[in-house]
């Protein structure tokens, strides 16, 4: 028997399909009769396509321009 | 990669050309676009103290060697091999461990009766879209912040899958995980954020 701890713990294993097969249905039938799952599950994939749309970066302290440069002088060197 | 168009290939192939010319826009162009997801898998891997050092390193050795770049893979993840490569060398000549085992919960145990029940509802996002969702910029933010607050392993493997679209075959063999764990750092990640864009939307 599944609980929303399982749920929340399995969620993203469950939305890419990456369950055994009895896991995945008796998920599936928790989620069925569960709305605060149903409503969980539905913001963790809100969440991941939103995330897809924001595409945070690493922080970094390169100069973009520098160092494009620097590696451009270093293949004409090179050649 | 799960996107593998011929365009995407040709036109690759006309970047790699103007590479090995010196074209400048090109080179600014791979840079911008590839810099921060290497520094992603350096940080996963080496950690932050050696990391931008190896993401230096791994960019000459890549344009040393890119007029012998075959095209068997696409060009970001033949940097993020050489990346990781050079991650994984200086990760054993510094002999540092790094452990998945930080405490995580998906979400805290409070949350949850003794009998593994949420004890509150949790009400659906009333929006469809993230577009919808981001009309606040400031979440935007909120995202961003929390994102930089993910461990570097997660963070990485959240950018790899999420946003770049990697394999997860491939993601184990770039940052050397295990694919269950490559998966509890996605879960970890993803629930990381979504705490923080509910806590947002509650406040």
């Amino acid at each position: 028997m599944f609980e929303c701890k399982d749920v929340a713990e399995e969620a993203s294993n469950y939305l890419e399909g990456d369950l055994p097969l009895g896991k995945r249905i008796g998920l599936f039938f928790h989620i069925v009769i569960c709305s605060c799952c149903r409503a969980y599950i539905q913001q963790i994939r809100q969440t991941i396509r939103t995330v897809g749309v924001v595409k945070p970066r690493e922080q970094a302290n390169v100069d973009t321009q520098a160092l494009a440069e620097q590696l451009r002088a270093l293949s004409k060197k090179d050649s | 990669m799960k996107k593998n168009h011929a365009s995407a290939s040709t036109d690759e192939k006309t970047l790699i050309a103007k590479l090995i010319e010196g074209d400048a826009a090109a080179f600014e162009f791979v840079v911008t676009e590839y810099h921060s997801i290497m520094l992603a898998v350096s940080r996963a891997i080496v950690g932050e103290a050696f990391a931008d050092e190896v993401v230096q390193d791994a960019w000459i050795s890549a344009i040393k060697a890119l007029p012998n770049f075959e095209g068997r893979s696409s060009l970001k993840t033949w940097l993020l091999h050489i990346t990781s490569n050079g991650a994984k060398t200086r990760l054993r000549r510094e002999s540092r461990q790094l452990s998945l085992d930080d405490g995580w919960q998906a979400e805290p145990g409070s949350k949850f009766d003794h009998t593994g029940h949420r004890i509150d509802d949790v009400l659906p996002w009333n929006v469809d879209t993230p577009e919808a969702l981001l009309e606040n910029d400031q979440l935007r933010q909120v995202i961003e912040h929390s994102y930089q607050q993910l461990p570097a392993n997660q963070r990485a493997v959240l950018t790899m899958y999420d946003m770049e679209g990697f394999e997860m075959t491939e993601i184990c063999n770039i940052l050397d995980l295990s694919s269950s764990n490559a998966r509890v750092l996605l879960h970890r990640a993803r629930t990381a954020l979504h705490h923080s864009i509910d806590k947002y939307r509650e406040s």
